[in-house]
């Protein structure tokens, strides 16, 4: 039987389909395409919804949009919790030891995760302009993630965290130094994230560099190397250079055009 | 043969394409216009190009455009610091010192711009969600901007900086605070002899509109977007009437008054102008109304 392929996530979808099952990304939308390689991350359309698992994902709303679970029995999700906006009363909450508390804290990354179990209902949402990036995660995947930008994550991938060595605050707008990373083993994973302003992604090839704004980093394949790019640049008085963040290919990288700027 | 002249940049072109090759405006749509003479600059399409020089810049994106410029060899581009989001590593980059120094970081703005040359690609964006907006130069053409508006401009523009001219100064005791409504300077941009390329970046929607001889308008000053030199402007109390007037002992509103002929551009996205009370020591020049 004919297959529609999803050209955000690649997941066969049935000739009927509008919207991917597995990501939402519109079926029927030409991918946008910048001449410098940028694909635009797919716009999803007011109340999409797709499933994961036993559950379903709606992302209502445009300008800062809500990602809104109908979990299934058996299905779990974790997040932040001060990104929740609102839940069922019954759906029970319980908390993730991230490890690493002290140095965690430092950094400015919450050392508690919190999970949502179904059976029920639970929403999400960040408090800015923005886009929800759904990456459905295939089995044996990493991606690493810029602090503060994860939404949900589903039961099936497992969370730690990076540190970037060397780069201390400089990579993250002085936020941290950390990077959350996200690791399915056997089974596939659901992974949301909340990009600030709209959201590019590009797939590096083996060896290619793209040198990039650390505020501007969202996600990347844990086969792209990051490394601190010191420009001979002064950007004022007594300031130091300019740093960058170059990625190294191959995997894929994802920006955000609504960057945290770090202070040089 | 230039058949289409753009209604918001006033460039023609053949108009051959969808969007204004100068400034990238759809052209296939109609002007939006409000009863009251403002008209709404449209967003430039996801995607659309611009062309300047042997170069040409994409805008990317809805909610916080970027701006992605694919640089020849010949052309370069200038900007702040702050907004550069991404480059490919074949792009130059150096800096290009600006005069006033101290005044400058007195008053928070850039000290240096940097100075970005071809062959390759260098993106660019702001932090507020809004609207890109493209005003190209004709040769001897110059515009006024709003300190902090600037994304990047072409190697033909020439940048210099003037003293805003809007301000007040208020007492609280010993103390004197100085006001800056507009901010202490305005950015200006000329290009004197070739065409060039401005864009600024507007939190927000804009509208634009063009004040005849002497027709005035009133805006909130952290609103103003760009205007054309001939506008005249300066600092305008209003003090609003009612049973609660203790003469000028109460808090008035502050406006910018501008005066044509000339182009307005204002942003939706202001901030909340600050109270103005009857501590008012020193200000630069200004009309007040009592109602």
């Amino acid at each position: 039987m004919e297959r529609i392929q999803c050209q955000w996530c690649k997941a066969q979808n049935p000739p009927e389909a509008k919207t991917c099952e597995t990501c939402g990304a519109p079926l029927d939308a030409r991918n946008l395409v910048t001449d410098s390689g940028w694909r635009e991350a797919p716009r999803l359309r007011d109340m999409t919804e797709f499933a994961f698992g036993s559950s379903s994902c709606q992302v209502e709303g445009e300008i800062v949009p809500v990602a809104e679970m109908n979990l299934g029995d058996g299905d779990s999700v974790f997040f932040e919790h001060h990104i929740m906006l609102w839940k069922d009363e019954h759906v029970p909450l319980s908390s993730i030891n991230t490890g690493g508390g002290m140095k965690r804290m430092l950094g400015g990354m919450p050392f508690v995760v919190t999970a949502a179990h179904g059976p029920g209902r639970i929403a999400f949402s960040r408090d800015a302009t923005g886009e929800v990036v759904v990456l459905p995660l295939h089995p044996s995947m990493e991606l690493d993630v810029r602090g503060h930008s994860f939404l949900v994550a589903s039961h099936s991938i497992s969370y730690s965290f990076v540190q970037i060595k060397g780069l201390a605050n400089v990579l993250h707008g002085g936020e941290g130094m950390y990077m959350d990373r996200f690791v399915t083993q056997d089974q596939p994973g659901l992974l949301l994230l909340h990009g600030y302003g709209n959201v590019f992604e590009r797939t590096l090839g083996d060896g290619e560099r793209i040198l990039v704004e650390p505020g501007g980093f969202l996600y990347k394949d844990s086969s792209v190397a990051m490394n601190v790019a010191q420009q001979n640049i002064k950007t004022g008085l007594l300031r130091h250079g300019m740093y960058l963040a170059e990625m190294v290919g191959p995997g894929r990288v994802g920006i955000q055009s609504m960057y945290v700027h770090h202070h040089t | 043969m230039a058949t289409y002249t753009c209604a918001y940049c006033r460039q023609p072109s053949e108009g051959a394409t969808t969007t204004c090759p100068h400034c990238g405006a759809p052209v296939d749509v109609r002007a939006r216009v409000s009863d009251s003479g403002w008209e709404e600059q449209p967003a430039i399409p996801d995607m659309a190009r611009i062309q300047f020089g042997r170069s040409t810049c994409q805008i990317e994106g809805a909610y916080v455009p970027v701006a992605d410029m694919g640089l020849s060899a010949d052309d370069w581009v200038y900007f702040s610091h702050h907004v550069l989001l991404w480059t490919e590593p074949s792009v130059r980059m150096d800096t290009m010192p600006l005069a006033g120094g101290w005044n400058r970081m007195y008053a928070g703005m850039p000290l240096v711009m940097m100075r970005a040359a071809g062959p390759g690609h260098i993106a660019l964006s702001h932090d507020d969600p809004g609207e890109t907006v493209a005003v190209p130069l004709a040769p001897g053409q110059a515009v006024d901007v709003r300190e902090h508006r600037f994304l990047v401009a072409t190697g033909a523009v020439e940048y210099q900086w003037l003293d805003a001219g809007v301000w007040y100064a208020t007492q609280n005791g010993d103390d004197t605070e100085y006001h800056y409504p507009l901010g202490r300077f305005v950015d200006r941009f000329h290009a004197p002899s070739a065409p060039g390329l401005l864009l600024l970046h507007a939190p927000g929607n804009v509208f634009i509109r063009d004040l005849q001889q002497g027709q005035t308008i009133c805006v909130q000053p952290s609103a103003l977007l760009y205007k054309d030199p001939t506008v005249g402007m300066q600092l305008h109390l209003e003090y609003p009437g009612g049973a609660m007037r203790w003469g000028r002992y109460m808090t008035a509103s502050l406006w910018l008054r501008m005066w044509g002929p000339g182009r307005v551009a204002v942003h939706s996205v202001f901030e909340r102008p600050e109270p103005v009370g009857g501590n008012i020591t020193y200000n630069s020049p200004v009309t007040s109304k009592s109602w």
